[in-house]
């Protein structure tokens, strides 16, 4: 075998800009070298130029995707400008975050042979690699299952063994865990970790999770097409202003001793273990006065809750293929609420949000909406009361302009002209886009096609507005706007029911959880009594964020990290 | 929900090579379009139902039975009334013309029946490794294949659409034609929409797994003919030889 060099990637000068990008380029002056065995981790806010990177290292950019490029990038020493993809696809696998639309064979095996099949393999070699990857992937014993019929994280560790079968040294994903519940989050990132210890692999990971970047050896902060910090997570991590400046959600705990302490950089503590020592050793307290005026006021909110808006009993729905996914669940949301619906996919947590509105009909016990029963209702009709926003927002976005696409549904609805422009002005207001009216929806940012989805509900005047992951796909300051949205309508008297994978967004904005497994309500109740539960919560896969597990530790339960700093005492 | 036409199932027209399974379509076909005769299509008709109730793969018909009954209604009465003969059973309607009717209704869905038996009981890398071994480039049989792919994920995204919409008050049941014309744009271009980014993400995987590396590649599945695609192929080859034989022969 041919020795390699220790060097697996070399970027030098590399600039590229998009052919219909106007002003800024994507990527300025990369300058950048990953040794052999590397796991590296790279963060940053929605156009930072991530994903260009990415495209960069197997030269999807320039071959795919044109634009003005230039510079030099090297990949185990195959220029990307002299070898086509599928050349240079033999050094690098590359991973998209969309899993749907990179797997498209009959079943796993085929799937997973695709890729050494291009290759030429030998055909008992491609026989070796299938059972090698599928335990590498953890998918034995799947292998003649239609990969449509894979859970979500299932089929992203698929789309990843289908990139392993070929043997590269390099894997690069791309943001793989985004679209996954808790538990397929899990599953990748423990054979990330496996992968990094078992072999001489190389690992660059663009991640979303800032929790999950301690795992690697290196991490990369990148804005604005340029890497603006490079250095080991636990050191760039400690920067807390600067990561909160940038967009990126920082460590819970290493931003609350900044806050409340005068520890120097380096001293930050940065897992909720840690946290605890160092709030002991600071002689830091919390304040029992201040912590029961947070408990009388969440105890004053739930109080405040009007009539029951949505009654559920006994709720069971079978499929018609006989999957049976709501197995008996008693549930009441009152005006005024804002309840999270937890649990991963294929608990029924949809399942049970689709009854709200008359998407579904129960097969067994009722729904009552206002008194009424769904079923005795058309979805137009409970349309008017109860609006239910899709996760993807490009699965409902379809006008021209942005004010057809909000005045679509008043439009349908037989509402007078006048009314229209009132409530499109209205809606616009809510969710910050005044000013857009006349923009093409389509060529707006995913956090701002999510707004005008949500602008485009809202403009029918709801009572209560559920959500499917409203921040899925968005980086931490589109999630904090779009939070920050759906807190203002529920305080001008919307009910909420969202549902989420996200659980700092549950912990901070949520006044009520339902974690849904197997079809029952597994944990019930206001946030901060079910984020106590903390092992609980694990059971379904469920962390809680750091600060909650640190101040869990403590007998006390904060859901924020300002929260917890309003209530801190002592040290300084 | 499933939306892949193919149904996974050990019976022995799924063990079939595809190269086979082409042929015996492609027969069907050619005798479909033969004739014109009503007994004759009716007995292809049965031979096909036949192969595909072996295959066990006949359940799929129900998603299309919407189709097959509409080729078959509107058939039936366009020729009802302008088929013309002696006959007249009502009005315009003449025995004739709804024998004609029938028989071309029989013919449409014969073929397609056919089709639908050969989608469901051979895989797509069994199809486009058919068309490889038949010597069609391998681009154009995955071309082929992935257009056939495409297919379940446009009805998937469809139906998660048409929900979204009509959460927001989209009504698709009332209205006249027009009316109801219009109110499919806000889910056809949503549709339209997804499908494109879809298959942008596609293009790239498949070039980031080495698609079009060297024009040679290997094939993880292999095709081999043996007894029973011989029997067939032979069937379907006499089948075939007597209906051009008849057909030249008698004129039928």
């Amino acid at each position: 075998m041919i020795e390699k060099k220790s060097r697996a990637v070399e970027i030098k000068d590399l600039k590229f800009k998009y052919k219909d990008q106007e002003k800024e380029s994507a990527l300025n002056n990369i300058n950048l070298n990953i040794d052999r065995g590397q796991f590296v981790v790279i963060m940053g806010p929605s156009g930072a130029g991530k994903s260009t990177l990415a495209n960069c290292l197997n030269g999807l950019i320039p071959h795919f995707k044109r634009g003005e490029f230039s510079g030099k990038v090297i990949v185990n020493e195959k220029d990307t400008s002299d070898n086509k993809v599928s050349i240079m696809a033999k050094e690098i696998g590359l991973v998209f975050q969309d899993f749907e639309a990179q797997l498209f064979s009959t079943n796993l095996e085929l799937e997973i042979a695709f890729g050494p099949e291009n290759f030429k393999f030998p055909r008992e070699k491609i026989k070796e690699r299938i059972k090698k990857v599928l335990k590498t992937v953890k998918l034995e014993g799947l292998e003649n299952r239609q990969p449509s019929t894979l859970s979500g994280g299932q089929k992203q560790r698929l789309a990843i063994g289908s990139v392993l079968s070929f043997e590269p040294d390099i894997i690069c994903m791309d943001e793989p865990t985004t679209d996954l519940d808790p538990l397929g989050k899990l599953g990748i990132f423990n054979i990330a970790e496996e992968l990094h210890e078992q072999s001489d692999l190389t690992l660059i990971i663009i991640e979303h999770e800032t929790e999950e970047a301690l795992n690697g050896d290196r991490l990369l902060i990148m804005d604005e097409g340029e890497i603006l910090r490079d250095g080991k997570p636990e050191d760039v991590l400690k920067e807390v202003d600067f990561i909160d400046e940038i967009g990126i959600m920082s460590l819970q705990i290493p931003k609350y001793f900044s806050r409340i302490s005068n520890l120097s950089q380096d001293e930050l503590p940065l897992r909720p273990e840690e946290g605890l020592q160092t709030f002991n050793e600071l002689n830091l307290e919390i304040n029992e006065e201040k912590y029961n005026q947070i408990l009388e006021k969440e105890k004053q909110r739930s109080d405040s809750y009007g009539e029951k808006l949505i009654e559920v009993k006994n709720l069971h729905h079978t499929y018609s293929d006989g999957t049976e996914a709501l197995k008996g669940i008693d549930l009441d949301i009152r005006d005024g609420e804002f309840l999270a619906v937890l649990g991963h996919n294929g608990s029924g947590k949809t399942t049970l949000v689709k009854h709200f509105n008359a998407l579904l009909e129960p097969t067994e016990g009722s729904v009552k909406i206002s008194g009424k029963e769904t079923v005795d209702s058309s979805i137009f009709e409970i349309g008017k009361k109860i609006a239910y926003a899709f996760q993807n927002p490009d699965h409902q976005i379809f006008a021209d302009t942005v004010y057809e696409e909000v005045a679509f549904s008043p439009k349908i609805r037989g509402v007078s002209e006048e009314e229209i422009d009132l409530r499109v002005k209205e809606a616009l207001e809510s969710v910050d886009m005044l000013g857009y009216e006349e923009e093409d929806p389509f060529s707006l940012t995913k956090g701002e096609r999510q707004r005008i989805a949500v602008a485009s509900i809202l403009s029918a005047r709801p009572k209560v507005i559920i959500l499917d992951e409203p921040t899925t796909g968005l980086d931490y300051s589109e999630q904090k706007q779009m939070m920050d949205l759906i807190k203002k309508l529920n305080e001008q008297g919307h009910t909420i029911v969202m549902i989420t994978h996200t659980m700092w967004v549950v912990s901070e904005y949520a006044h009520r959880v339902a974690v849904i497994n197997e079809g029952k309500l597994s944990m019930y109740g206001g946030i901060r009594d079910v984020f106590k539960r903390e092992e609980e919560l694990m059971k379904s896969y469920l962390k809680t964020p750091h600060i909650v597990s640190m101040s869990n530790k403590m007998g006390k339960t904060f859901l924020s990290v300002e929260e917890m700093i309003s209530c801190t005492e002592g040290g300084r | 929900m499933d939306m892949f036409l193919y149904m996974d199932k050990d019976t022995f027209v799924h063990n079939l090579d595809p190269r086979t399974k082409i042929f015996v379509m492609f027969g069907t076909f050619t005798i479909a379009l033969l004739f014109n005769s009503l007994p004759v299509l009716l007995a292809l008709a049965a031979l096909v139902l036949f192969y595909g109730y072996s295959g066990k793969v006949l359940a799929n018909l129900k998603r299309i039975r919407v189709i097959l009954f509409m080729i078959a209604l509107m058939s039936i009465l366009i020729w009802s009334i302008v088929g013309g003969g002696e006959t007249k059973l009502l009005g315009p309607i003449t025995l004739e013309g709804f024998i004609y009717g029938l028989t071309v209704a029989v013919k449409f869905n014969v073929m397609i029946i056919a089709g639908m038996i050969f989608l469901s009981s051979t895989t797509i890398e069994g199809i486009s490794l058919g068309l490889v071994k038949l010597k069609i480039p391998y681009r154009g049989a995955f071309a082929f294949s992935t257009a056939i792919r495409l297919v379940p994920m446009i009805v998937g995204t469809s139906y998660t659409i048409t929900q979204a919409q009509r959460s927001r008050g989209l009504d698709l049941d009332s209205g006249s034609i027009f009316e109801k014309i219009k109110k499919y744009v806000p889910l056809i271009i949503p549709t339209f929409v997804s499908v494109i980014r879809g298959t942008n993400v596609f293009s790239m995987a498949l070039e980031s797994k080495g698609f079009g590396y060297d024009s040679e590649r290997t094939n993880y599945l292999q095709l081999s003919y043996d007894k029973r695609d011989y029997i067939f192929m032979i069937i379907t080859f006499i089948l075939v030889a007597v209906s051009i034989y008849v057909k030249l022969t008698f004129d039928f």
